[in-house]
């Protein structure tokens, strides 16, 4: 499941939540990466006030916007991971063994963007206890760190990114300026082109399915647009139709309790089931 | 650059309005029961000027240099305030710290420092509390107890001690703070209280972000008729009920919107009628006016004017009550037929609201300017005179536009209104308004009259402005360096680079339109006794006068103020291309093939049509545009009778024909070759 707001604190019913699904991972994200005058900045860090349940891993994500991309910046992949790092280390967060960069890359930024991924999983690799005794607490040295990424669904057409799986980001699949047309959160009729690329895309993926409400404002007024449980299930059988894979990770964006009290307990039922 | 940005600027302002008369929506907000008084930056304000006062600084805008006021704090032995902007020099270090986290995310050894350091200075503050800057320093007490997350202490402090303090910006601060540690405390209520009263509008905002509907209202009205956070919300509601219904046209879409709102809108004039009937609540007039002005939003527009009277009077702060005025002032304009009794109105409420706009309040003038183009134009659309006489009073965008679009003998009238005496209240309170430009006035009316190719008219008005209005003129460059006499078919008169953009002055010779106007009416008039041969040169020579002036050849100074790509010909004025046309079609019957062939060349000139002789398309397959040739259009077959010409013609085809790219474009085109 996505954790997705500035401040890890999770009352009751989340961690109830979280506990009822068997969710075993958290990718929290812990800040987005933002083009500046000064290069590409963090910018929405998150703040640790509670910790994750026991037995909940923690996966750092990261979201990185796709024009940090439309050049090359040595020293980003470096950067990224160092302060990863040191944000588990001065939180205590332990037992860390996977990182997720999400990036809207475009046929622009692709390459670079790649390029930016390789580097990144080698710096996850060249971590050793002897040249980073600070992170040796938050590691485990002896496993592989383990790299992933979001894929959207246009980017299906292209060659897969450099990384250990990528899970499929199932929402913001339509045109949010046509939001009178169809749903831009979810419509199985922006979906059905990408289906053809499902099958032979060659990267181990998941998917990922909305939960949330995008409620924002048009000329002043607040405009919402909820997805409906039968569109969501309805994508989801059709996606593990022709992967049947998916059906392996399963997560949802986002946690909250307002996401949460939005669906019968049978539609999360229904969405996590394997 | 100074003159292309004014030109450009003041083609960017009107030329949509060429295609529509009132194309902005000037969708302010006109529902406003308390100030925009935005609680940020009333405190910098304060602050800043306090420290400004402190070290005698004059600078016109003064920022904070904590190194500066501790060396006038040295200067004036105040030991006090020394120590003091040190430690609070030691706290803004920690909260800018804070603040700009980038690539270095802190250790814990980081962080352990900066508590530490927050700790101290916290220790520092407290100990001072009984010093003559004892509000300044619980001030930096309460603020590293809020970096700190002692929020409770931060409760109690300000209840056990800072509430008691004099009144001063630094308790207003310090009781902003404490509405914060209520809020994180879980006392909403009484956090959201504080943050009304103080205007903190942007905390409030954060707080209610998810409660910003009837129901929301609702409920906190049944949990104080009179809590201060009411006027924000239902402002807040107002508004957005507003955007609804003036962006219906603008984005597709609202329609779905705005029936939501709709349906919300009236249930909150429901509620509005109870509150009202209740009397439970000081605010009385704040509720009717909203119900008055939900009402008229939503069509209810009889029952809105009805609504809104009954507001008059009613309880409210003087705020509330100015808001009922402007409401009933808008609301009685849109509704009332022009008669002499809505002029009378006008004239008193227009006063009354003159006497607001000054204001630092940007609320009355974005009223005065909604009042003025969505209102008063329409209203007075068939009254030219007083349409133009209101934009101008009102220093509208348009009054340029509105002045250079009417029909001269509106604007001669116009002129003749600024001289003569007021007869009505509402012309007692536009005239001395007006603030005429006469030179800008009789060169108007005189190019107006160029424009209908009245040339000897255009002379007695233009005769009356001065060279140096010219020369101040930002086409004055062009004036200068341009001439109409020469063929724009044969030769374009660009400027030299960087001339358009230099700041030189240009002392103009002569006003060039009055020289234009003269040499116009001396050639047309002696047209008629001109013939054969004669009469043809002249008709060419006309013509070149004439594709010129207008809006696509070099001098087109001469009939406007700017120049754009996307220009066309304006109402009451004369296509002055379709004159050159007419006057080639006379010169291409000469018997002299020189003429005849020049005139023909002139005829295919693109300048002197809307439409091309081809029609631009685009290959999907090449990604390329592509000429698709329309033979139906004039422009084609004055290319073609320029081709026919020169293929039957025993004339050796000129230069100036063979050497044209856009006639060798065509060549390939025309299927006689």
């Amino acid at each position: 499941m996505y954790y997705w707001r500035t401040d890890l604190r999770l009352d009751s019913l989340e961690r109830r939540f979280l506990s009822q699904y068997h969710i075993s991972k958290v990718y929290c994200r812990y800040f987005d990466v933002v083009m500046t005058d000064d290069g590409p900045m963090p910018n929405a860090t998150i703040t640790f006030t509670d910790t994750l349940p026991a037995g909940v891993e923690m996966v750092p994500t990261v979201y990185i916007t796709e024009d940090c991309m439309h050049q090359r910046h040595d020293s980003l992949a470096a950067q990224l991971v160092r302060r990863i790092l040191q944000m588990n280390e001065t939180n205590d967060i332990r037992s860390v063994r996977e990182l997720q960069i999400d990036c809207d890359y475009t046929a622009r930024s692709r390459q670079r963007y790649y390029d930016f991924l390789k580097e990144v999983k080698s710096q996850l690799a060249t971590l050793h206890p002897s040249c980073a005794p600070s992170v040796t607490s938050v590691l485990r040295p002896s496993a592989p760190f383990t790299l992933s990424t979001t894929i959207r669904l246009h980017q299906l057409s292209m060659t897969p990114p450099p990384v250990d799986y990528g899970v499929l980001m199932v929402y913001n699949t339509g045109d949010p300026r046509r939001f009178t047309e169809r749903n831009p959160v979810l419509d199985m009729r922006d979906v059905a082109p990408y289906l053809r690329y499902l099958a032979d895309y060659s990267l181990p993926m998941g998917a990922a399915y909305p939960v949330f409400l995008w409620q924002r404002t048009i000329a002043g007024v607040s405009v919402e647009h909820p997805v409906s449980a039968d569109e969501i299930l309805r994508v989801k059988q059709t996606l593990e139709q022709r992967r049947p894979e998916l059906s392996r990770l399963i997560l949802t964006y986002h946690l909250d309790k307002e996401n949460i009290l939005r669906y019968q307990p049978d539609t999360y039922e229904a969405i996590y089931h394997h | 650059m100074k003159r292309f940005i004014i030109i450009s600027l003041l083609w960017a302002v009107s030329l949509p309005l060429l295609a529509c008369a009132w194309p902005a929506t000037h969708n302010y907000y006109l529902f406003s029961p308390c100030a925009n008084d935005e609680f940020n930056e009333r405190m910098n304000k304060l602050t800043s000027d306090n420290w400004q006062a402190y070290i005698g600084s004059t600078a016109e805008y003064y920022y904070f240099d904590a190194d500066e006021v501790i060396a006038a704090a040295r200067k004036k032995n105040d030991a006090l305030m020394v120590s003091y902007v040190e430690q609070l020099q030691r706290y803004l270090a920690c909260a800018d710290e804070k603040r700009n986290e980038r690539w270095e995310y802190p250790t814990k050894a980081q962080l352990a420092k900066r508590t530490q350091t927050l700790k101290s200075v916290r220790a520092y503050a407290q100990g001072k509390l009984r010093t003559r800057l004892r509000s300044q320093h619980a001030l930096l007490y309460m603020r590293c107890n809020m970096m700190l997350g002692l929020h409770q202490k931060n409760v109690d402090f300000y209840q056990q001690t800072a509430s008691k303090f004099i009144e001063s910006v630094y308790r207003d601060m310090m009781e902003n703070i404490y509405a914060g540690a209520l809020l994180k405390t879980g006392r909403s209520i009484e956090a959201a209280d504080i943050f009304a009263r103080q205007g903190d509008w942007q905390s409030l905002m954060t707080q209610f972000y998810k409660r910003r509907s009837y129901d929301a209202i609702r409920q906190e009205y049944l949990r104080d008729p009179d809590s201060a956070v009411l006027p924000f919300l239902l402002k807040d509601f107002v508004n957005n009920a507003q955007e609804a219904v003036d962006g219906d046209d603008v984005m597709p879409g609202k329609l779905f919107v705005r029936n939501i709102q709709q349906k919300e809108a009236m249930q909150m004039c429901q509620l509005a009628t109870q509150v009202v009937q209740q009397r439970k609540s000081q605010h009385l007039a704040m509720w009717q006016s909203a119900k008055a002005w939900l009402q008229f939003l939503f069509g209810k527009r009889q029952q809105a004017a009805r609504d809104i009277l009954e507001a008059v009077g009613m309880s409210g702060t003087e705020r509330m009550q100015d808001n009922v005025r402007v409401l009933m002032l808008y609301i009685t304009a849109a509704e009332s037929p022009a008669s002499q009794r809505l002029d009378d109105f006008l004239a008193t409420e227009l006063a009354w609201l003159d006497t607001k706009v000054g204001t630092d309040d940007r609320f009355y003038r974005n009223a005065l300017d909604r009042l003025v183009h969505q209102v008063l134009a329409q209203k007075y659309e068939r009254q030219p005179l007083r349409a133009v006489s209101i934009l101008r009073a009102a220093d509208s965008q348009y009054y340029d536009t509105y002045v250079d679009t009417m029909q001269v003998g509106r604007l001669q009238q116009y002129i003749d209104y600024l001289s003569a005496p007021a007869t009505t209240a509402l012309d007692g309170y536009l005239k001395p308004r007006q603030k005429a430009d006469m030179q800008a006035l009789n060169d108007l009316v005189g190019t107006k009259y160029m424009r209908l190719c009245q040339w000897q008219q255009a002379q007695q008005w233009l005769a009356k402005v001065p060279l140096t209005y010219y020369n101040n003129k930002g086409y004055a460059v062009y004036a200068a360096n341009r001439r109409y006499t020469i063929e724009p078919w044969v030769t374009r008169q660009w400027l030299k680079e960087g001339m358009e953009y230099s700041d030189r002055k240009w002392q103009l010779k002569s006003n060039p339109k009055l020289v234009f106007a003269a040499e116009m009416q001396k050639m047309e008039g002696e047209l008629s006794i001109l013939s054969g041969q004669a009469r043809q040169q002249r008709c060419y020579d006309l013509a070149v006068r004439y594709a010129q002036a207008s809006f696509t050849g070099d001098c087109w100074f001469l009939m406007r103020d700017g120049k754009s790509w996307g220009d066309s010909v304006r109402v009451n004025e004369v296509c002055l291309a379709d004159k050159a046309l007419a006057l080639l079609a006379t010169a291409s019957l000469s018997a002299d093939a020189a003429l005849k062939e020049r005139a023909l060349f002139a005829m295919s000139y693109g300048g002197l049509y809307q439409q091309k002789w081809y029609n631009e398309r685009w290959d999907a397959k090449t990604y390329d545009a592509f000429r698709e040739p329309n033979p139906a259009s004039r422009n084609y077959k004055a290319f073609a009778a320029l081709a026919d010409f020169e293929r039957t013609t025993s004339k050796t085809v000129s230069l100036y024909v063979s050497r044209c790219d856009e006639y060798r474009q065509f060549l390939k085109h025309y299927h006689h070759f």
